[in-house]
């Protein structure tokens, strides 16, 4: 094998020979004039040399043809003395050739000796590691976080960009620092559990780090660890995370902050309804007898919401009257869980007495319990409001009436003295009669007699006015709608005459008599009246006429109407007329359709008006003949 | 003589119609009454009529219409006035046409008779 080789001068080393044959390493033997002067079973198989390449020049050689400079390197080396290196690659593989003088005995340079060193394996675990460890340090570096890698004794070894960042230092200033001496002691809490974690005791748990950075800048930190081992190392490693919460703790706390503001807002407000309203709110468990009430049910039983809400406290505000009903209430929410409502007095200590509403819905608590959650209302406003209003409604109907009483006062004044007048004349004449020589006894009586009509005329006019005017009205009778309608005709007749109006009536013969108030009916009967005289007080261009009907109505009542030639009933919404204080008169209170329509609801009927196909308004009330039910009790 | 007195009573009412016109007559007037100022418009008295004693407030035709019509005709009749009404405002605006006098009902025999007197001092100076 040796002799393939021929190596020159070393034929007679055959050790060394042998030697060179035993070694991996590809060995190439270069002439002065880059020719191939010899190689070893290595390079024969790693170069793909052949015995007829001795002698060839390398430049033949596909393998070494392709090294840039090798020629170069080789004259370069055999010029200076001194090794060089090239870098050979063929696919994947990878070699590194150094390039030696060949020096012969007399120490002249013959040539080059070239050895093969593969670098392959090397090589690819070098590539790897540049590229693993590039990598490695690009993610740390692009991570948000900060990251730190501690020694095992907790010393800083090196962060990434955010670490420095957020410490304000650098590498140098850190390098090898404690971490639990950073910060001025923030950090020492994790020493302990760093060691017990490095120790394979247990798991890092989280830890929540305020620290005050450069800038007065409390931060707040989550702080993670892992344990790092390296393969091959017995050395075990730290790896420190940092997660910058302070802005979500920041944003929770504003929320937190927020909606305690708005619980807050929303109790006062609540509690403002509450108190506005009169109206509290309540839960009660009758099994075990337990109550809660609001801030607001207190202040309208006037407790004090220190004191033990006990059922005693709770009844001795009850109304006495009202005891019994409202234990009965409880007794009866007790046995049977449905809605109940009812309404109950308080006596207050001061002895006044509220009226309280109180409504409730059965529920169940969490543990299946019957719970009722209710509401309790002071309604004592509303009830003392509803009987000024009543009071005020019936005020109103007298204030009515004396306004009428009012329009009337002419004509009632005209109804009066027309009979005094007759009284006078008739009782002057009398006497002349009497004096006359001889006496005119005959004429006396007569006059006498006409005196006496006189009077009894001027005392009928008067109990009609009482009856109209001053009687207490609340009487329920039965009486002839016709008859009524008379009287109140008679009273207005002069009125009708000053503004010139013609009446005419259209009694009906079969009307059957109607059970209600008459004078509050004859009111009815006088407003509309009087107001068709009014309505017709501008007509000068056709009959001022008055027609009152009175007729059966449908069913079982009866009806009157009166029509006039007067203004008619303009452009408002007719429903609008019987409204209180609606008037079209420049004089008018406007109370006395609105009254009499309160007064004919009342007797169950009802009261209208429409346009006339000519000029004019009909105006008309139906009521049943008899009012049984009706509410009676004033307008 | 007796027609030179004649005393016209107009007035709606009835009792005024029965009982004014004795009294007139035990005066010493002649007295004749009518129900409406169209009836006596319509009536021969008219003319002979000396004093008219008109109620204000009729149907149809009031007192101060009628009192305008006789002027318009020119029978000028001394009027007196009577009404149950007291109004002023209409007492002045006759009496500023001319009426002799306007009485309120109820009145006295003696105002009654003071103003027959002023009204036939009027006609007969």
């Amino acid at each position: 094998m040796m002799t393939q080789l021929g190596l020159q001068g070393i034929t007679a080393a055959t050790d060394l020979i042998d030697v060179l044959e035993t070694v991996e390493m590809p060995i190439v033997v270069v002439r002065r004039d880059f020719t191939i002067g010899g190689f070893n079973s290595a390079a024969a198989c790693a170069l793909n040399l052949l015995p007829s390449h001795m002698g060839r020049t390398c430049r033949d050689i596909p393998m070494l043809a392709g090294v840039p400079r090798l020629e170069q390197e080789c004259n370069e080396v055999m010029a200076g003395g001194m090794e060089s290196r090239v870098d050979l690659r063929d696919g994947a593989r990878w070699f590194v050739i150094r390039i030696s003088p060949h020096r012969k005995g007399n120490r002249q340079v013959a040539g080059t000796v070239l050895t093969f060193t593969n670098i392959t394996a090397f090589r690819a675990s070098t590539d790897q590691a540049i590229y693993e460890r590039e990598f490695t340090k690009a993610i740390l570096n692009t991570v948000a976080d900060p990251l730190v890698v501690l020694s095992a004794d907790q010393r800083i070894q090196s962060g990434n960009r955010a670490f420095y960042t957020m410490f304000a230092l650098t590498r140098d200033q850190t390098q090898g620092l404690p971490l639990y001496e950073m910060g001025n002691g923030a950090f020492g809490p994790l020493r302990a559990q760093l060691d017990e974690m490095l120790a394979g005791n247990h798991a890092f748990q989280l830890v929540e780090v305020d620290h005050v950075f450069a800038g007065d800048q409390e931060r707040t930190l989550i702080v993670n660890a892992h344990p790092l081992s390296l393969p091959g190392h017995s050395e075990r490693r730290i790896l420190v995370t940092f997660q910058d919460i302070t802005a979500r703790k920041q944003a929770e706390a504003a929320k937190d902050l927020r909606s305690e503001e708005e619980l807050r807002r929303s109790e006062a407000f609540l509690a403002k309804v509450q108190q506005l309203s009169s109206t509290g709110g309540f839960y009660w468990w009758p099994a075990a007898g337990k109550t809660i009430w609001t801030e607001q049910v207190y202040r309208v039983f006037d407790l004090d919401p220190a004191a033990p809400l006990t059922t005693e406290l709770r009844q001795s505000r009850i109304h006495p009257d009202d005891l019994p009903a409202h234990r009965e209430a409880i007794q009866r929410a007790i046995g049977e869980a449905r809605d109940f409502e009812y309404e109950v007095r308080l006596l207050m200590p001061d002895k006044s007495v509220k009226y309280i509403h109180s409504l409730a819905q059965p529920t169940r608590d969490a543990e299946g319990n019957l719970l009722y959650v209710g509401a309790v209302q002071d309604v004592t406003q509303h009830r003392r409001t509803e009987e000024a209003l009543g009071k005020l409604r019936s005020e109103l109907a007298h204030v009515a009436r004396f306004s009428t009483l009012g329009t009337l006062t002419a004509s009632i004044a005209h109804e009066v003295n027309q009979p005094l007048s007759g009284i006078l004349t008739n009782a002057s004449t009398c006497l002349r009669m009497l004096d006359a020589d001889p006496p005119n006894v005959e004429g006396a009586r007569e006059t006498a007699r006409r005196t006496i009509r006189d009077a009894h005329r001027a005392s009928e006019v008067i109990t009609r006015l009482r009856a109209l005017f001053m009687k207490k009205s609340d009487a329920v009778e039965s009486f002839d709608l016709n008859e009524a309608t008379r009287e109140v005709i008679a009273l207005s007749r002069s009125e009708l005459q000053r503004n010139r109006v013609l009446l005419r009536l259209e009694l009906a013969d079969d009307l059957p008599p109607v059970t209600g108030d008459r004078v509050q009916l004859q009111q009815v009967i006088l407003n509309l009246l009087l107001n068709a005289s009014d309505a017709m007080r501008s007509v000068d261009d056709r009959p001022r006429q008055a027609v009152i009907t009175t007729a059966r109505d449908e069913g079982d009542g009866v009806r009157l109407t009166v029509q006039d030639t007067g203004q008619g009933l303009g452009r408002q919404p007719i429903e609008k007329i019987f409204e209180p204080f609606f008037t079209t008169k420049d004089d008018g209170m406007g109370i006395g359709l609105a009254v009499s329509r309160s007064i004919i609801e009342s007797h169950r009927g009802r009261i209208w008006a429409k346009p006339n196909d000519g000029p004019g308004a009909t105006f008309s009330f139906s009521i049943p003949r008899s009012a049984n039910g009706a509410h009676l009790k004033g307008p | 003589m007796v027609l030179r007195s004649l005393v016209s009573v107009v007035d709606d009412d009835e009792s005024v119609r029965e009982s004014l016109p004795d009294l007139i007559r035990e005066f010493g007037f002649t007295a004749q009454s009518f129900s409406s100022a169209e009836e006596f418009l319509d009536s021969d008295y008219v003319g002979v009529t000396r004093c008219l004693i008109l109620d204000v407030a009729m149907p149809g035709m009031s007192g101060p219409d009628l009192q305008r019509e006789l002027t318009r005709r020119r029978h000028a009749i001394p009027i007196i006035f009577i009404t149950a009404h007291r109004d002023d405002r209409v007492r002045s605006r006759v009496l500023d046409e001319g009426a002799v006098n306007f009485l309120f009902k109820p009145f006295s025999d003696s105002a009654l008779l003071d103003a027959l007197k002023t009204a036939f001092a009027e006609v007969e100076p």
